[in-house]
């Protein structure tokens, strides 16, 4: 039992931090429909700044949990005002080259900024130590985490579906010449979309910080997860991002504790199967 | 007449000296140039770091003593990326665009099957300061490959000497998921079943993903299988994210023995401050506090005045590979690249980590191994080894005949 409640802790807090980076990815390909390449090397500025923030400037990991986030958000902005801007009218392999030439400058700058060390993060004191569940002994951190990741859902749901900003970026989702017609402000909307995106990753970033060594090239490995969890859950799809995170955690933490050999196999397996079967990822909708 | 003649013989010799000095006056002035090329960038970049930082200081050393033979030291570094055909890609341009006249690198094991060869096309002698893997001295061994570093064979023949003292009968693993996880598991079974007839080789193992950022389900697992002791091959980065994980899961306060192959890799201890536990047995292909000699405090203190930090194996093993190039050109008397690599065959080296041979039949360096039990130290931001265990290189090189290297 104790096994079996590990591994599930284990599924969600890692299902839960890619849902929080993947739900970035997807709400910026929903909106502007551009795939962001470069979502991982947001989520790396995060973990990156957070690092500096606590061990150069001394802040507390909560003040850089709730701050940094928007940091990244802004250069995010405008970064999409400079160059990403200029080619939503072009062919989507446009978009394509661009974010994946603005990942290969932001690897370098994390590089030369920071070094190509490896740093470690503390987790703050009131979240360090382990808890003990059903004879499962786990960190308390990623019991936060699991938490972390289900309220930022909760709340981008209700953003979307509940405030007056959510509506205009549905709008702008569905029909973009349609919105501009009725007055909604689109270029803006697309700033504020990938702002927001960004600030998911980064905020991921934050979050991982205190479980993952930071070391360059960390964006890589995430960005790869990220894509497997929108393509099984649906490109663009909020609750698919949900969805695909979540059997991608299980399969991490279930498949990892019992079946190691197909660990590596297994996601992009699953990734296979689902594009073979349901080709607009489980939740997906066609265009 | 006879006058005339020998004055113009006398004027016909001076030319003629002249002609030929010319050159050799111009070659004087040449820099000798040394190609290296490791990882620069992505997730094991440091390593390249270090191999830039060791090699800059031995060249800067020999140059402010004038150079070698005359000639001034130059370094071109390349950065392989971990990826075997760039690697290629990067040697084919320092020799044929850079012209360099030596070679040296390589970080990871996969990329140095890749070149090895490749090696003899260029033509150069190429001196492996990093990459592990046996074959490399083994069945792909050729006339210009040497290594001066230790390899998996012998890292792992001193784990099992060290494992066969202690008590733990049951044995696994937890290794990353390439060549280098599962040869450093394969060799360690073979070695440590020589020497400890009872040994038990457990068949539920780990092996996660190359750059798995989670560990914890391996981590459950193995606990759960309840060993006796767990020989850990993860490194870098991997090994950082590991312990941090393990500390959380209780893995070190569990009575089983642990051994770290790669755990006392300087960058690991850095990133790791008091996280890494005490009272573990890790291991390193050099530690900077083993050997109390003149040259090896010279080197630690040189590189720590000049660094900031205690120099890493990567760093030490490029350094001495600069200094292995200097031993063979002065033994050659000439850069020629033959004559070099002749002369390194049996050369014998004196460097930070000790004196050793680069072994004729099979061109791996003769080199210690080193050993230790992590322990907390006051005046020190990392954990230092105390008591150290060196394994002589005589008890844990395999013969050549073992090594499947073919060359005469």
């Amino acid at each position: 039992m104790a096994t079996f409640v590990a591994a599930l802790l284990n599924s969600l807090d890692i299902g839960m931090l890619l849902f929080v980076i993947a739900s970035g990815l997807t709400i910026i390909f929903g909106v502007l429909g551009v795939l962001n390449f470069a979502h991982g090397a947001l989520y790396m500025l995060g973990a990156y700044i957070a690092f500096s923030a606590v061990a150069h400037v001394g802040v507390p990991f909560w003040v850089a949990l709730v701050t940094v986030p928007f940091l990244v958000a802004a250069a995010a902005a405008a970064l999409e005002r400079l160059t990403i801007s200029r080619i939503y009218d072009r062919h989507p392999t446009w978009g394509l080259l661009l974010t994946f030439s603005l990942l290969l400058i932001l690897d370098d700058a994390v590089r030369m900024i920071w070094g190509v060390g490896i740093h470690v993060v503390e987790p703050p004191k009131a979240l360090q130590g382990t808890f003990t569940l059903m004879g499962a002994v786990y960190p308390r951190y990623s019991l936060f985490t699991i938490v972390a990741g289900a309220m930022i859902g909760v709340a981008v749901w209700l953003l979307f579906n509940k405030t007056r900003i959510g509506k205009r970026v549905r709008a702008a989702a569905v029909d973009r010449d349609m919105a501009r017609a009725v007055g909604i402000d689109v270029s803006a909307v697309y700033t504020i979309v990938f702002a927001f995106g960004a600030w998911l990753a980064a905020f991921g970033g934050v979050l991982a910080a205190p479980m993952r060594a930071i070391g360059p090239a960390m964006g890589e490995k995430i960005i790869i997860e990220s894509f497997v969890v929108v393509v099984i859950g649906g490109l663009g799809s909020f609750p698919g991002a949900l969805l695909g995170a979540l059997i991608l955690g299980a399969i991490h933490g279930f498949g990892g504790r019992w079946l190691p050999e197909l660990n590596i196999v297994l996601p992009y397996a699953g990734m296979a199967a689902v594009l073979l079967l349901r080709p607009h990822g489980l939740m997906g909708r066609p265009a | 007449m006879r006058a005339t003649i020998r004055s113009a013989a006398i004027g016909a010799a001076a030319v003629l000296a002249a002609a030929i000095g010319s050159p050799a006056l111009a070659q004087d002035s040449e820099p000798i140039k040394i190609g290296a090329i490791y990882i620069l960038s992505g997730t094991a970049a440091t390593y390249g770091e270090f191999a830039r930082d060791g090699i800059q200081m031995a060249v800067d050393e020999i140059n402010a003593q004038g150079g070698l033979l005359g000639r001034k030291l130059e370094v071109r570094m390349e950065d392989s990326q971990g990826k075997a055909n760039i690697a290629i890609q990067a040697a084919r341009k320092l020799v044929y665009q850079d012209e360099v006249d030596l070679l040296m690198g390589i970080d990871s094991s996969g990329v140095a099957n890749g070149i090895a060869p490749v090696v003899s096309e260029l033509q150069r002698p190429f001196l492996i300061t990093h990459a592990a893997t046996p074959d490399v001295t083994g069945k792909l061994c050729n006339e210009w490959l040497f290594r001066n570093s230790v390899n998996v064979n012998q890292h792992m023949k001193g784990a099992a000497l060290l494992a066969k003292d202690l008590p733990a009968k049951r044995w696994t693993t937890i290794g990353p998921d390439y060549a280098f996880g599962h040869q450093s598991w394969e060799y360690f079974q073979k070695y440590l079943a020589e020497v400890k007839p009872d040994a038990e080789f457990m068949t539920e193992t780990a092996f996660p993903q190359f750059g798995a950022e989670d560990f914890t389900p391996f981590i459950n697992r193995i606990m759960a299988a309840k060993p006796d002791g767990i020989l850990i091959s993860v490194w870098g980065g991997d090994l950082v994210n590991f312990i941090r994980q393990a500390n959380d899961l209780g893995f070190f306060d569990q009575d089983f023995e642990i051994l770290l192959t790669l755990g006392a890799a300087t960058e690991v201890l850095y990133a790791l401050g008091d996280q890494m536990p005490e009272g573990l047995w890790a291991g390193t292909r050099y530690w900077y506090d083993a050997k109390d000699t003149p040259i090896n405090r010279q080197f630690v203190d040189g590189y720590y005045e000049r660094y900031g930090r205690y120099p890493s194996y990567n760093a030490q093993n490029a350094y001495a590979g600069v200094y292995t190039f200097k031993a063979a050109i002065e033994e050659a008397g000439s850069v020629e690249p033959a004559a070099v690599a002749a002369a390194m065959k049996g050369l014998t080296v004196k460097a930070p980590i000790g004196t050793y041979t680069l072994r004729p039949e099979d061109h791996q360096a003769l080199v210690d191994d080193f050993w230790g039990v992590t322990k907390a130290r006051g005046d020190s931001p990392i954990r230092t080894l105390d008591p150290v265990r060196v394994f002589a290189a005589a008890d844990v090189t395999p013969a050549p005949s073992e090594t499947g290297c073919t060359m005469q």
